[in-house]
């Protein structure tokens, strides 16, 4: 046999390692300004560019795409090429990777404040930004596969079928989910509108979960864990099952954000039933994961790295138990729209990736500096705190969630609600909130305790580059071998194609018929596209993030229907791209808001909430009153959306502009004659026309059908 | 519990549909395993252990 020498590149790694630590510090510290906000409104500073609405998508992205995903790029760069025993294929495509995610990220990070945003959810970025993802992700493709193709290792270790699974799949869902007419270079319509376009958005915004969040960390788990412990994984076997099941059913869960929402029934089905399934291979991923550790619990008791993981595997087990029930529609009822969301994504963020997150970096940073951690004592004080941290940010939340979920739904015996001002539900909670940031607070402490033991580790050892090893050629295959999955695991392009067909499978079942099958969204006469003055509100709506506070979708149940009015029907969004139905409810629903209250609330109410609303903690926006309407774009916009199948006739592509104005000056006259002194150009005036249009078209109906029947009775 | 997802007026259809692909996903992925040669498995659960001594002799 000829033995091959050849280096490890550490170096990639540390530099993934690094923006890891920065990202983490920058993406935490985010979070913690957006939860202080919600307690004090005052801490929007008063500026646009750093309201909750624009800089709650700010941490939301770093922390998912900046944070977690550098950590990914730096676990898949250590284990891939140990695993294959080879460098990674190209050191070029490895540095134009990390340059160009870090690019992308900053790029993310001016822009997302500017208000320049798509406003789906975890793809907020508009298209040039996507684009530049899409080209990176595909040389950090390249650069694996060929890692892989040059493998001295003749199987692939079931590590390396995450990360390719992660490839495709991350692939398949960001083109998706970002195709886009641009209008401008900052500004693009989706091409999916309404009930649609909430389909394909929460179809990737699960499955971002699942397969950037998920299935790449389960591969960092299947090869540190076992290094960490010195002991082979539990069950190969079990891994392969665990793999399979958990890519095909994945896919088909999303459905399970729209529940009672006008999206077909049948699709919300498939999403229940998906995700309760979903619970089988997941906690065969934990299982596997915390039986490794059998016989070796005496390491977990001083390793600080083994500790991490072990919180890490149980924080997978809770939210992976807890997204199945949420599945189902009875708790959805309460839960959705709550608090209860958000701690669910944090006990998997700040348990599971963070906590592994953080094994994998006191494990690596020492080996790749050939020294020992500076403090095991400093890692143990970090793993307490983050602990602590994540205790004190979950429990309040979800207490919060069923205090406030609770208020929302109670009728007094009268049969009214008994908390119709939401604001009550709102002030309620935030003694709540103050200890979730407490709780967050704790979580960044001990992140940076973290940097400091790592950056003193680094200090005093010395970077090992190139790390040299040695493995044995694998020669050619002689015996054919019988075994489908022993051939497969030989296979990458094989394997690869194979995984993406069971990940298109779910997609493709729920989405096709959405689209093309009519009857599943019924059309409704009365709705109209926006008028052009309208379509600017809308688009500010859109840029101030108003949707990151506010749904647009009233479910069929009393306590929504005689708090908002009457539910939403999936022909009333046929004309919204993007769909803006919001998956939080900070402040109430607005789909019903139109003709609700008259324009000058809205005025002050937009000025200083607290004006409307004492206690709001709504921001102001004050500068929609002193900005003026960019109208440049206007008419391009609106072709846009007749390209994309909007019935705006020629005149009103070309006059939109006069007939914006025309609109405008209506709503100024109306607020001069009540005392309210604001020029008809100023962004407001649109905003208040977007919002008094709201939900308003199916009152058309409705009055058309009284008059119609009023006729008939006198007929009669 | 089981209406949540039983009354579909008339596109239960896809649902049955969906859960015939899966358990035919899921019994091949068994009969794979099934099959699966025992030393094959043990080299596979042991690549990540590998260049062990390699590692503990460069550390420290
Ligand atoms: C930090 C979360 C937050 C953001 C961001 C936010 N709101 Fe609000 N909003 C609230 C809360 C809380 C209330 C309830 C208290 C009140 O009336 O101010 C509210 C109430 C409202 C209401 C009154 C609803 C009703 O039925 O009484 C309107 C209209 C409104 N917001 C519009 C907007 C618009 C437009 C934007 C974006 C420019 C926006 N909000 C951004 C939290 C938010």
């Amino acid at each position: 046999m000829q033995i091959e020498q050849f280096n490890y590149d550490n170096k990639i790694v540390r530099d993934f390692g690094i923006a890891t630590i920065i990202w983490g510090l920058v993406g935490m510290s985010v979070g913690l300004l957006v939860a202080s906000q919600l307690i004090w409104p005052q801490l929007n500073f008063l500026t646009q560019y750093t309201t909750f609405g624009r800089v709650r998508p700010v941490h939301t992205n770093a922390v998912i795409f900046a944070f977690v995903g550098n950590a990914i790029f730096m676990g898949v760069y250590y284990s891939l090429q140990r695993v294959l025993k080879a460098r990674m294929f190209s050191d070029t495509l490895s540095k134009i990777h990390f340059w160009g995610w870090q690019l992308i990220i900053v790029a993310s990070a001016i822009t997302l404040p500017l208000g320049l945003t798509t406003s789906h959810e975890y793809a907020e970025m508009e298209w040039p930004i996507d684009v530049g993802i899409a080209l990176i992700w595909v040389v950090f493709g390249i650069n694996m596969f060929g890692t892989i193709l040059r493998r001295r290792e003749r199987h692939m270790y079931v590590a390396v079928w995450f990360y390719i699974a992660t490839f495709v799949t991350v692939a398949v869902l960001h083109i998706v989910n970002s195709v886009q007419l641009p209008v401008s270079f900052w500004k693009s319509y989706y091409v999916y509108a309404g009930v649609q376009d909430a389909l394909v958005q929460w179809w990737y915004g699960h499955n971002a979960v699942a397969f950037f969040l998920t299935t790449p960390y389960l591969g960092m788990m299947y090869y540190f864990l076992p290094k960490m412990a010195n002991r082979p994984i539990y069950s190969y076997k079990l891994s392969i099952l665990h793999f399979w099941s958990l890519i095909f059913i994945y896919i088909w869960a999303g459905p399970h954000h729209l529940l009672y929402t006008s999206l077909p029934t049948w699709v919300q089905s498939l999403g229940v039933v998906f995700s309760i399934m979903l619970i089988a291979p997941s906690w065969g991923g934990m299982i596997n994961g915390l039986l490794t550790l059998r016989g070796a619990w005496d390491k977990v008791r001083t390793e600080p790295t083994l500790k991490f993981m072990v919180v890490a595997l149980t924080s997978y087990g809770m939210a992976t138990f807890e997204g199945p029930m949420l599945s189902l529609k009875q708790v959805n009822a309460i839960a959705h729209f709550t608090d209860w969301i958000v701690a669910h994504v944090h006990v998997g963020a700040l348990g599971w990736n963070g906590f592994m997150t953080f094994a994998i970096l006191y494990y690596l940073v020492p080996r790749i500096y050939k020294t020992d951690l500076y403090s095991k004592k400093l890692a143990n004080v970090h793993f307490w705190i983050g602990t602590l941290g994540i205790l004190f940010y979950a429990i309040p939340m979800y207490w919060a969630a069923v205090v406030q979920g609770l208020m929302w739904k109670e009728f007094t015996p009268e049969g009214v609600l008994k908390y119709p001002n939401f604001l009550a539900t709102t002030l309620e909670i935030i003694p709540m909130h103050i200890m979730r940031a407490t709780g967050g607070a704790l979580y960044l402490a001990g992140a940076i305790i973290m940097t400091v033991n790592l950056v003193k580790t680094m200090r005093q050892g010395k970077l090992r580059a190139d790390e040299a090893a040695e493995a044995a050629v694998p020669g050619p295959i002689v015996v054919h071998e019988a075994v489908r999955h022993r051939r497969l695991e030989r296979k990458p392009v094989l394997f690869m194609v194979l995984a993406l067909v069971a990940i298109l499978i779910g997609g493709i079942v729920e989405m096709i018929p959405t689209f093309t099958v009519t009857s599943n969204v019924p059309k409704i006469e009365s709705v109209r596209p926006y008028s052009a003055l309208e379509l600017q509100g809308r688009d500010l709506y859109i840029r101030e993030g108003c949707v990151n506070c506010h749904s647009q979708t009233v479910r069929p149940f009393r306590s929504e229907t005689s708090r908002y009015g009457e539910y939403s029907k999936a022909g009333e969004f046929i004309y919204d791209r993007p769909f803006l139905w919001g998956s939080k409810r900070t402040g109430p629903d607005l789909h019903r808001i139109g003709g609700k209250y008259p324009n000058k609330w809205h005025f002050d109410h937009l000025l200083d909430p607290t004006i409307t609303s004492p206690g709001s903690i709504m921001p102001a926006y004050p500068w929609l009153i002193t900005q003026q309407l960019d109208n440049s774009l206007l008419s391009e916009k609106m072709n846009a959306m007749r390209v994309l199948g909007v019935p705006y006739t020629a005149d009103e592509i070309t006059q939109a502009v006069a007939h914006a104005k025309q609109q405008a000056a209506t709503i100024a006259e109306e607020l001069r004659s009540n005392q309210v002194d604001v020029r008809p150009d100023r962004e407001i005036i649109a905003m208040i026309a977007y919002l008094q249009r709201l939900g308003t078209d199916i009152k058309a109906t409705a009055e058309d059908e009284r008059a119609a029947s009023t006729e008939i009775n006198k007929r009669n | 519990m089981f209406k949540q997802i039983t009354n579909l007026n008339g596109d239960e259809l896809y649902l049955i549909v969906s859960l015939w692909i899966f358990l035919v996903f899921f019994i091949s992925v068994g009969c794979m395993l099934f099959w699966m040669k025992k030393d094959h498995i043990d080299h596979m659960r042991d690549i990540p252990l590998e260049n062990q001594e390699n590692e503990n002799e460069t550390r420290g």
